[in-house]
C-alpha cells in the first residue's frame, strides 16, 4: 500500500509520519500541523534553545523556581516516574551538581503538580530531556493526529522511536517493526497501540552514560523498550542499556506493558516482558 | 523495585494531577514555595484570538505574579476550547467567548485585553476596547492600513488608556543592552552606514483544519471571512494581512527604527507572487530604505523569503565603520565584529558591555548551556608585532553580548505592558512609535507594486 509519508527535521533528527486512509491533501496538512506541534515542544523541550524551558531551568540558582507550561510539567512527571521504577538507570538530572547536603535520595530539582513549578534543589541544575522528548512529541502527535480523524498512523522519530496506532493491514497484525541483532539479523516486532524505541552507540558513538555512576555505560551495544507510550519507550530504553539484567526483567514484572530486549555480551538478542515472545519465537529475516 | 503502578499510557494524565497523587513519582514532588503578587496588584486580562499566538501570550503571561486571565474569546471553538484548558488547569476563570463585543460587555473588571487575531481585526478590536476603558496589548502589525493604525493611536489618545504594539525585541535584555549600551553609550559600531535583514522560511503548505472542526460559512461570513481556506490561510490574503514583509518583515524593520532613532526617507522594493498558485500576497520581497540620521545617511537592505530556509535564519544586522553587530531573538544568530581600525574594545569588556572569546589563559570559547559543544570560535583579535606565523587569513574578530534572555521570548514585553499599567512604566513599543512602523512597513507593499522608489516625509509618520 502506498499512505501518504512526510518528512521533516526538528529535535537534531528526522521525524516521518505514515498516514494512511485519508485525501493526501488532507493527510499532508495534517501532517503539517503534527509538525509545527514538535516544533513547539522542541522549543520548550531543548536544552539547546536559550530561552526553552528546560534551557531556563538550568539557569536557575539554587532554591530558585520556574513555572512549567503544562507539556514541560508533564513529560517531567512521566521522567519521574520511569527514574524512580528503573531505580535512577534513567535520570534527567544526573549531571546536576549536587549541594553536599542534599540526601543522595532526594533529585536535584522537584515539582508541585498543583502550582505547575519546578523548584532546583542544586547548585547547578543540569536537566536534558534527550531521552525523553522525541517520545513525548511521539505521543502528542498521536494525539493530534487522533484528533484529526486518523484511526491508524506511524509515526518515527529518528528511526530510535517509533509509535504505530491502529493497524496498517486488515490482517491485524499491527504495523512492523524490527529489532537488528547482533550478527544483522531483523526480528519482527508487530507494533499497534505501543512504541517501540531503541538505544544503542552504533549511531552515536559512547554518548550514554550511566546515570548511577556518571561514568560512560559500556553494558551492552544496544537495547529496546516496548510501552504504551512513546515517552516511556524512550526513557525505558536508555534505562534499559545500561541496567544489569535481573533488573531489566524485575521492570518488566513490576509494570505490565512493558517489554525488553537487549544483546547480552555474547551477541545473542534476549528478551523480557511483552517482548519475550517477540525475542523467543519472532519472524527472522536478514536486515 | 519501585512500588506496582501499572504504566498507562499516559500514567500522570490519567490521574489527577493533585500533590500526593502521583507516588509513583514521590522523591520529585513536593510543594512549592509560595511566589507573586496576590490582592489588589492582580490585574484581569482577556485575550481576543486564541490562535497559535494567543497561545504563545497566554503562556508568556501566566508566570508573571498577578495575571489572572477572566476570560478568552475565539470565533473557532476548537481553539477557543484548547486555551480554554490551557488556562484553566492554571486555575484561571477563563470565562470563553465567541464575539470580542460580548467579552468586553460582560467581564466584569477587566484591566486589560491581549489581542493576536488577524491583522484587518486589529483596529476595530483595539478601539472597541479602549473605547470600553481598557488598556491594550496588541499583537503587530498594529494594523494592515494605515488608516487603522491611525485610528488605534487616536482611539489611545482620547481615552487615556495604554496601547502596546507586539513588537517583542524592543523589550528583550540583549536587544536593549545593544541599543544603550553598545550601539549608543560606547558606540562600538563608529558610524552607522549601513543594515543588511532577512527573514528566511522554508515553503509552508496550506493550514488545515481536523473534519468536523469547519466553523459554519454563515458564522465566518458574519466575522468577515470569506470561508474556511481563508479563515484559516489569512496571511496568504491581501484582506486579512499585509503578507510576509508584515508577518515578518514588521519585527525587524521596526528594529531599524528603533535602533537608528530615526525614520526612513524613501524606499525602493521587488518582490512578487512567483512560487504559490494561491496566495494573494508577494512571496518574496526585497527592500531598501534610506534613513538620515543625525550621524549621516543609512542604507538599510531587508529581504524576506517565504520558500527556502537557506542563508542563514532571520537577524538584522548593523554596519558600521568600526564595528559590526548582528542581531537576532536566536543567539546563536547574534555576534559583534571589530573593524581594524576601531579603538580597542578592552575597555568594554571590563566594564562588562561585551565578552571576547578565547580570553583567559588562552581558554576555549565558552559554550553556552544551548549550544552544542564542539562548534569553532572565530579567533580573536589578528596577531600584532613583528612575530607572526603564517597561516590562514586572520578573521575578524567577533565577540559575545554578555545577556541572556532568561523567559519566554514576548514575557519580557508583557512585563512591560502590565508595568506600565501598575506603577507608570513607560511603554517600549508606545502607539505613535509602532505607527511609524507600521507606516514603513505597509510603504513595502505600495513600492513593490508602483515599481519604483516612493518617499516619505516626516509627516506620514504622525498619526
Amino acid at each position: 500500500m502506498n499512505a501518504p509519508r512526510f518528512q521533516h527535521e526538528a529535535m537534531a533528527t528526522f521525524w516521518e509520519l505514515t498516514l494512511p486512509g485519508a485525501d493526501p491533501a488532507y493527510a499532508r496538512q495534517a501532517a503539517q500541523a503534527a509538525f509545527r506541534e514538535v516544533d513547539r515542544l522542541e522549543g520548550e523541550l531543548s536544552r539547546f534553545i536559550e530561552h526553552s524551558v528546560i534551557s531556563r531551568a538550568n539557569r536557575l540558582p539554587p532554591g530558585g523556581t520556574l513555572t512549567l507550561p503544562p507539556d514541560v510539567l508533564a513529560c517531567l512527571l512521566l521522567a519521574a516516574e520511569v527514574s524512580v521504577a528503573t531505580e535512577r538507570a534513567f535520570d534527567p538530572a544526573f549531571r546536576s551538581l549536587r549541594p553536599p547536603e542534599l540526601p543522595p535520595e532526594l533529585p536535584p530539582y522537584f515539582l508541585d503538580p498543583e502550582t505547575h513549578r519546578l523548584t532546583s534543589r542544586a547548585e547547578r541544575l543540569d536537566l536534558d530531556l534527550g531521552a525523553v522528548g522525541k517520545g513525548y512529541a511521539l505521543d502528542c502527535v498521536a494525539d493530534l493526529l487522533r484528533e484529526w480523524g486518523f484511526t491508524t498512523a506511524h509515526l518515527n522519530a529518528g528511526s530510535s522511536s517509533v509509535l504505530a496506532f491502529g493497524d496498517e493491514s486488515a490482517a491485524g497484525a499491527g504495523w512492523a517493526a524490527g529489532l537488528v541483532d547482533g550478527d544483522g539479523t531483523r526480528v519482527a516486532v508487530p507494533l499497534q497501540d505501543a512504541s517501540l524505541s531503541g538505544s544503542g552507540t552504533d549511531e552515536q558513538g559512547e554518548h550514554l552514560m550511566d546515570p548511577r555512576t556518571g561514568q560512560p555505560a559500556a553494558v551492552r551495544p544496544r537495547a529496546w523498550a516496548l510501552a504504551p507510550s512513546a515517552a516511556q519507550a524512550d526513557a525505558l530504553s536508555t534505562a534499559f542499556f545500561v541496567l544489569e539484567e535481573p533488573q531489566i526483567r524485575e521492570v518488566c514484572a513490576a509494570y505490565p506493558g512493558i517489554g525488553a530486549a537487549w544483546l547480552a555480551a555474547d551477541g545473542s538478542l534476549r528478551g523480557a516482558g511483552t517482548l519475550a515472545a517477540a525475542v523467543a519465537t519472532g519472524q527472522r529475516t536478514r536486515a | 523495585m519501585a512500588d506496582l503502578i501499572p504504566f498507562t499510557r499516559r500514567s500522570f494524565l490519567s490521574t489527577s494531577a493533585k500533590l500526593g497523587a502521583v507516588a509513583a513519582a514521590a522523591p520529585y514532588i513536593s510543594r512549592a514555595a509560595e511566589v507573586g503578587a496576590k490582592g489588589a496588584d492582580t490585574l484581569n486580562v482577556a485575550i481576543i484570538g486564541c490562535g497559535e499566538e494567543g497561545r504563545i501570550l497566554a503562556n508568556a503571561a501566566m508566570p508573571i505574579p498577578g495575571i489572572r486571565f477572566a476570560a478568552v474569546c475565539d470565533i473557532w471553538p476548537y481553539n477557543l476550547t484548547r486555551t480554554e484548558r490551557l488556562l484553566k488547569k492554571f486555575n484561571h476563570p477563563a470565562q470563553p467567548f465567541e464575539d470580542y463585543k460580548d467579552l468586553l460587555a460582560n467581564t466584569k473588571d477587566l484591566d486589560a485585553v491581549l489581542i493576536a487575531t488577524p491583522d484587518f481585526m486589529h483596529a476595530e478590536q483595539t478601539v472597541a476596547a479602549l473605547k470600553a476603558g481598557k488598556h491594550v496589548y496588541c499583537e503587530k502589525l498594529m494594523s494592515n492600513t494605515v488608516e487603522g493604525a491611525r485610528s488605534m493611536v487616536l482611539a489611545a489618545r482620547e481615552a487615556k488608556k495604554l496601547m502596546q504594539v507586539g513588537h517583542q525585541r524592543r523589550s528583550n535584555p540583549r536587544y536593549q543592552h545593544a541599543r544603550e549600551k553598545i550601539v549608543r553609550e560606547g558606540k562600538l559600531l563608529g558610524r552607522i552606514t549601513n543594515i543588511s535583514g532577512q527573514w528566511h522560511r522554508a515553503v509552508s503548505d496550506d493550514y488545515g483544519y481536523p473534519n468536523g472542526q469547519a466553523i459554519p460559512e454563515a458564522k465566518l461570513q458574519k466575522y468577515g471571512y470569506a470561508n474556511m481556506h481563508e479563515f484559516r490561510n489569512w496571511r496568504w490574503f491581501r484582506k486579512y494581512a499585509g503578507g510576509p514583509v508584515s508577518d515578518l518583515g514588521a519585527h525587524q524593520i521596526d528594529i531599524y527604527n528603533w535602533m537608528l532613532g530615526s525614520n526612513p526617507r524613501s524606499c525602493i522594493a521587488s518582490g512578487g507572487v512567483d512560487y504559490y498558485k494561491n496566495h494573494e500576497w508577494y512571496d518574496n520581497a526585497y527592500i531598501i530604505f534610506e534613513y538620515p540620521t543625525k550621524d549621516g545617511l543609512v542604507r538599510a537592505q531587508y529581504q524576506v523569503l517565504t520558500t527556502t530556509s537557506a542563508g542563514g535564519g532571520y537577524h538584522e544586522y548593523f554596519m558600521g565603520d568600526e564595528g559590526a553587530l548582528k542581531m537576532s531573538e536566536n543567539p546563536r544568530f547574534t555576534k559583534l565584529y571589530r573593524e581594524a581600525r576601531a579603538p580597542e574594545w578592552e575597555p568594554f569588556v571590563a566594564k562588562g558591555y561585551i565578552l571576547k572569546p578565547e580570553t583567559g589563559e588562552g581558554a576555549a570559547a565558552p559554550v553556552k548551556p544551548w549550544e552544542k559543544p564542539g562548534v569553532k570560535k572565530l579567533a580573536g583579535p589578528a596577531p600584532r608585532g613583528a612575530t607572526v606565523d603564517v597561516r590562514e587569513t586572520a578573521q575578524l574578530s567577533a565577540w559575545d553580548i554578555p545577556v541572556t534572555l532568561d523567559k519566554a521570548i514576548h514575557q519580557p514585553h508583557l512585563e512591560n505592558f502590565f508595568d506600565a499599567i501598575r506603577k507608570g512604566t513607560p511603554l517600549n513599543c508606545p502607539p505613535d512609535e509602532a505607527f511609524a512602523s507600521a507606516v514603513t512597513v505597509l510603504k513595502v507593499n505600495e513600492a513593490i507594486a508602483a515599481k519604483k522608489e516612493l518617499t516619505f516625509t516626516p509627516q506620514d509618520f504622525i498619526a
